[in-house]
């Protein structure tokens, strides 16, 4: 067993935790979709979510930005502390999180605008103006999202007329540009060849030097080779949590053993 | 597609045991050789280092092109791994056994001195050793190889006890020279050949539960 995380999810080392949640049940109107999730994601590191079809692997990564609270019938039962904050408090502004916990998704969704205007809007959206500033946000995301050298003489273009990995980059620099502290990937390389893969495969582990990225992937080789910390689900529930080298060589379930040798799932 | 590729790994899996049971034949072969001063039996042994050296090559081929194709984790892979490492561990011990297949053509057809010290009795060990590990690696029973460090010890003794034994034979009269020193090298191929069933005992047991362990 690692010294840094145990196998139900729960940190027992000294590194920082981002996200903790505690007892986690979702249902989706009569379907229980999560059952008792206690998991811990840690500061500053890449965790992956790995799982069959079905498993409830989106579903979760939703619950740690309230993104299943616009799902009619969805109810949740459990804590999900960020910074230690219970974020399901009725206190709690939904959209602050949201900024700090930033998502991409699995199909590149850029907004039908310019590629500047697609990063500054964001921090306009907070109360950011002055013009120098958000040329400031918009490089710096850019450069941070690798695209700024493939984009730079068409800021003012349509992000629409970009590639499939150009619009997804430029997904990760419009949630970098509200400065999240947490991003939060649901399957970002599905809709990639191979190439634009590899080039949000690197991002990404440049990411994790100032971002916590938890990422939702079905390719466990993806899932391998990027994260420090990965989680297997199953019918609702986290199987096995630990660190990636070690569920990928030596899972401790034999459930999780069976899946990532392929034989169901 | 995960389907064929477990077929493949179980046949490559009864590869690495064909090659297994070469190896220990091998190494059988050329003490029976050595014992019963069979020249004939010496050049069987020789003449099946081409084949095991295929087996080796073979198997690696087919290894090396099952690891991109399929990208195997977890058990697939330690398997993959045990699999590599044996088969240079069981191509070395084969070579032994051809060592000594030669070392019985150089002998002279002279009486062995001491009914051939403690040779026989030590590759009857070595033997029940490589024999032991391969049926590890066929069963996963790891109950097989638990006692190995304490065999292991046993053979390091006794090469030991043959090399003084032969030495004092030497002192005794420089006749024995030639035998003694084939003696010795015999009992330091079969010692060697304990080290190399010890560590693919140390693959085996990675394979079975992904620890990492030394024998020996």
């Amino acid at each position: 067993m690692n010294k840094d995380i145990t196998r139900d999810g729960k940190a027992n080392g000294s590194s920082q935790s981002v996200i903790t949640t505690q007892d986690v049940n979702l249902w989706y109107g009569a379907t229980h979709a999560l059952l008792d999730i206690t998991m811990e994601i840690k500061t500053n590191n890449v965790t992956a979510l790995i799982g069959p079809s079905g498993c409830g692997k989106s579903t979760l990564i939703r619950v740690f930005d309230r993104m299943n609270d616009i799902i009619d019938g969805c109810r949740i039962e459990g804590k999900v502390y960020f910074r230690g904050k219970n974020i399901y408090d009725p206190d709690v502004d939904v959209i602050e999180i949201r900024k700090r916990i930033g998502m991409i998704f699995q199909k590149p969704n850029p907004f039908p605008m310019s590629v500047y205007d697609n990063v500054a809007y964001g921090p306009k959206v907070h109360g950011i103006t002055a013009r120098s500033h958000l040329d400031e946000i918009v490089e710096k995301s850019l450069r941070l999202a690798a695209l700024w050298n493939e984009v730079e003489d068409r800021l003012d273009q349509s992000a629409i007329g970009l590639s499939g990995g150009q619009q997804q980059r430029l997904c990760i620099a419009r949630a970098l540009a509200v400065e999240p502290e947490v991003i939060l990937m649901d399957e970002p390389t599905s809709a990639l060849d191979p190439i634009a893969t590899a080039k949000i495969e690197d991002l990404i582990t440049d990411l994790r030097k100032q971002y916590t990225v938890v990422i939702v992937t079905h390719n466990m080789q993806q899932a391998a080779r990027i994260s420090d910390f990965t989680g297997f689900m199953y019918l609702g529930k986290l199987i096995e949590f630990g660190r990636t080298v070690q569920i990928f060589e030596r899972p401790g379930q034999e459930l999780t053993e069976n899946y990532i040798t392929g034989r169901f799932g | 597609m995960v389907e064929k590729f477990h077929l493949k790994l179980d046949d490559m899996k009864e590869e690495v045991l064909k090659m297994g049971f070469l190896a220990e034949e091998m190494l059988e072969k050329s003490i029976i050789a050595l014992k019963d001063r069979n020249k004939e039996l010496a050049e069987e042994v020789i003449s099946k280092k081409g084949e095991i050296a295929a087996l080796d090559f073979n198997i690696e081929k087919d290894v090396l092109h099952l690891v991109p194709l399929y990208q195997p984790m977890a058990k697939d892979m330690r398997t993959i791994a045990c699999i590599l490492k044996m088969i240079t561990y069981l191509t070395r011990i084969g070579r032994y056994g051809k060592d000594i297949a030669k070392a019985v053509l150089e002998l002279e057809q002279e009486p062995h001195i001491s009914k051939l010290v403690s040779i026989p009795y030590m590759a009857e060990m070595v033997n029940s050793m490589i024999d032991d590990v391969l049926k590890a690696f066929e069963t996963e029973d790891l109950s097989l190889i638990a006692d190995f460090d304490e065999r292991d010890d046993k053979v390091d003794a006794l090469r030991y006890s043959i090399f003084r034994e032969c030495i004092s034979y030497m002192t005794e009269n420089p006749r024995n020279i030639t035998q003694c020193a084939h003696y010795i090298m015999v009992a330091r191929y079969l010692e060697r050949c304990a080290d190399h069933a010890c560590k693919i005992a140390e693959k085996v047991h990675y394979m079975v539960n992904g620890e990492h362990i030394e024998i020996g």
